[in-house]
């Protein structure tokens, strides 16, 4: 017997979920003049989606594993490099305090996850999405101390987000930071809008987007049409850092149960 | 509203006077990451009590045999609720793994924090008699190096003794002590490690093959490496039954009263503590075999690990202000 069938596909939609919200900030935040955004995190975040779901379910499978392969290496050196550049100005903190260390182990464990299932299982699961189909029961990692290191990891940055998200002035510090500022010069409307969603229900009691500006010349949609107020509470709640740490902490569960599964 | 401005990859913060002093985000202090890590120790249980394995009736059978050599009125409930178990497995293992997962989440959530504990404190004790049959300290079957007295118990004494109150916060030594007062805390440490002494000076412990037996059992289905070490270790405590177990006892016996000593000589009690515990969750118990799968948690190993830095003595909190006093006065002298 294999793990319920209805638990993978619950499991599918939050990812899909995931991958959905992603994109939405994506597209919220497209880069203008002058502002470089956390376009690479969301961009990872959807592809861990659409993957971790076609994982999950085979009817979901969008991409050959090789694919994956690639594109989770390309990402996880990505990260490293950027987890490279905070740490010269941050030094070891950076591995419990970096704007990157999450989204670096977040790609390395999808990496593991793709590479790191055996040739036998692979080819008779009709890849890892065989996972909830009847291949799982052969289905075993190589190097599974590797996973549980990783599970671990995963773990404790679900914890530490949830301990952020819920303590005083969540939102602040490196972890929170949206680069979407960096290099902006205030008083754009593009920086007035990152600016806001970085704010964005870290007000304590102002719940996210909400009350919050979703562009400065129209401070909380004052004087824009009830639709526009609507479209500018929704894309600071979409950018705000609850959605993006909520994004996380619900891939870091699901990739924690994937990799105890798979061991 | 907060600015960030980046200059050169360095990053430098600006922050307006509405989110700044009291509503800043500030790092937890040591008890609230004790607290972060027995969270991370719950979502592992709980991704654990996800397992294909769990959903079977082997499941079931695994309860049941923690019937094995209780009284009767012990023994009686956990068959009863492992027949529970084997007629609804699918059910029920998704309640117990999703209570798991909400006890993890909740510990993580600062509004939750009390809740999670006492609830996790609840829990803890129902899986210490349905789940581990007591952690078997009434069948004789009790070893250190198995997990006696039984993981689960140790999380319900982690969640007591990181309660987030501060009643005993100005004098407390060490971090177990701010919500219950040193006594009580070094009681408790005392209770809990003499009774690992004696467990290792139980007939079925020191007997010749007992403790090699139980090292070399835990090497199967385990990744060659740790099959290696298991092994290894069983081939070293061959015939040496007594003698380990004496050695283990006294250890035992020497942390149990560490606490108690002065702070330098509590501190080398302590490592010991910290060290012989890794070696119990490394050899002993193969990282609580999650590893070879079907491990519904990290046995006793890694908590017990978590309950000595937990210990771990600290400034006091009215040292702490005699300290900052005097330097005031030297500073106002100079």
């Amino acid at each position: 017997m294999m793990t319920p069938s209805w638990i993978l596909d619950i499991l599918a939609a939050v990812m899909l979920l995931v991958a959905a919200i992603s994109a939405g900030r994506l597209v919220a935040a497209r880069p203008r003049a002058g502002s470089t955004g956390d376009a690479d995190i969301d961009i990872a975040h959807l592809l861990m989606g659409i993957a971790m779901a076609g994982m999950l379910v085979a009817s979901l499978i969008t991409l050959p594993n090789g694919w994956w392969d690639a594109i989770f290496a390309v990402l996880t050196v990505w990260f490293g490099w950027r987890v490279y550049r905070e740490s010269r100005g941050q030094g070891a903190r950076v591995l419990a305090d970096g704007h990157h260390m999450p989204h670096l182990v977040h790609s390395a464990a999808m990496l593991y996850m793709f590479v790191a299932l055996n040739a036998t299982a692979v080819g008779s699961g009709g890849g890892m999405s065989g996972m909830g189909g009847s291949s799982s029961a052969t289905q075993t990692l190589r190097a599974p101390v590797v996973a549980f290191i990783f599970i671990l990891w995963l773990a404790a940055y679900v914890v530490l987000d949830l301990d952020r998200l819920s303590g005083p002035g969540h939102g602040h510090g490196s972890y929170f930071v949206r680069p979407a500022l960096v290099g902006a010069t205030a008083g754009t409307g593009s920086v007035s809008l990152a600016a806001s969603a970085v704010s964005a229900g870290t007000s304590a009691g102002v719940p996210a987007g909400q009350d919050q500006p979703a562009d400065s010349s129209h401070p909380a949609g004052e004087g824009l049409p009830a639709t526009g107020r609507r479209s500018a509470s929704a894309r600071a709640l979409l950018l705000s850092p609850r959605a993006a740490a909520g994004c996380r902490i619900a891939m870091g569960v699901t990739m924690a149960f994937m990799l105890v599964i798979m061991i | 509203m907060s600015d960030i401005a980046v200059v050169g990859g360095q990053a430098a913060r600006r922050d307006s006077a509405s989110v700044a002093t009291a509503d800043s985000w500030r790092p937890p202090d040591t008890r609230r990451v004790l607290q972060l890590a027995l969270a991370v120790i719950w979502l592992l249980d709980a991704v654990l009590q996800y397992q294909s394995f769990m959903f079977t009736k082997g499941f079931a059978q695994m309860l049941a045999g923690t019937a094995s050599g209780n009284p009767r009125v012990i023994a009686s409930p956990i068959n009863w609720d492992a027949n529970l178990v084997q007629h609804h497995a699918v059910l029920l293992n998704t309640v117990f793994a999703t209570i798991q997962l909400l006890l993890a989440l909740g510990i993580a959530c600062r509004p939750t924090v009390r809740v999670a504990l006492a609830a996790s404190i609840g829990w803890a004790l129902g899986v210490w008699w349905f789940g581990e049959g007591l952690g078997e300290v009434l069948n004789s079957a009790a070893s250190p190096v198995n997990g006696a007295p039984g993981a689960v118990i140790i999380y319900a004494l982690l969640a007591v003794l990181l309660w987030p109150s501060d009643r005993h916060a100005a004098t407390a030594p060490f971090a177990a002590a701010r919500a219950v007062g040193a006594p009580v805390a070094r009681a408790l440490w005392l209770v809990l490690w003499g009774s690992l002494a004696y467990f290792a000076l139980m007939p079925g412990n020191r007997a010749p093959q007992a403790l090699s037996s139980m090292i070399a059992g835990m090497a199967s289905g385990e990744p060659g490496w740790l099959a290696a070490l298991d092994n290894h270790a069983a081939s070293l405590l061959a015939h040496q039954g007594l003698a380990a177990s004496v050695v283990l006892a006294v250890a035992l016996g020497l942390i149990a009263v560490g606490v108690y000593l002065p702070r330098s000589a509590a501190r080398a009690t302590l490592v010991l503590a910290i060290v012989l515990a890794a070696v119990i969750w490394i050899f002993g118990e193969a990282f609580g075999a999650i590893l070879a799968g079907g491990a519904t948690d990290p046995n006793s190993g890694l908590l017990l690990i978590l309950l000595a830095v937990t210990y771990w003595p600290t400034r006091t909190a009215a040292a702490a202000a005699v300290a900052a006093e005097r330097a005031g006065a030297e500073e106002a002298t100079a």
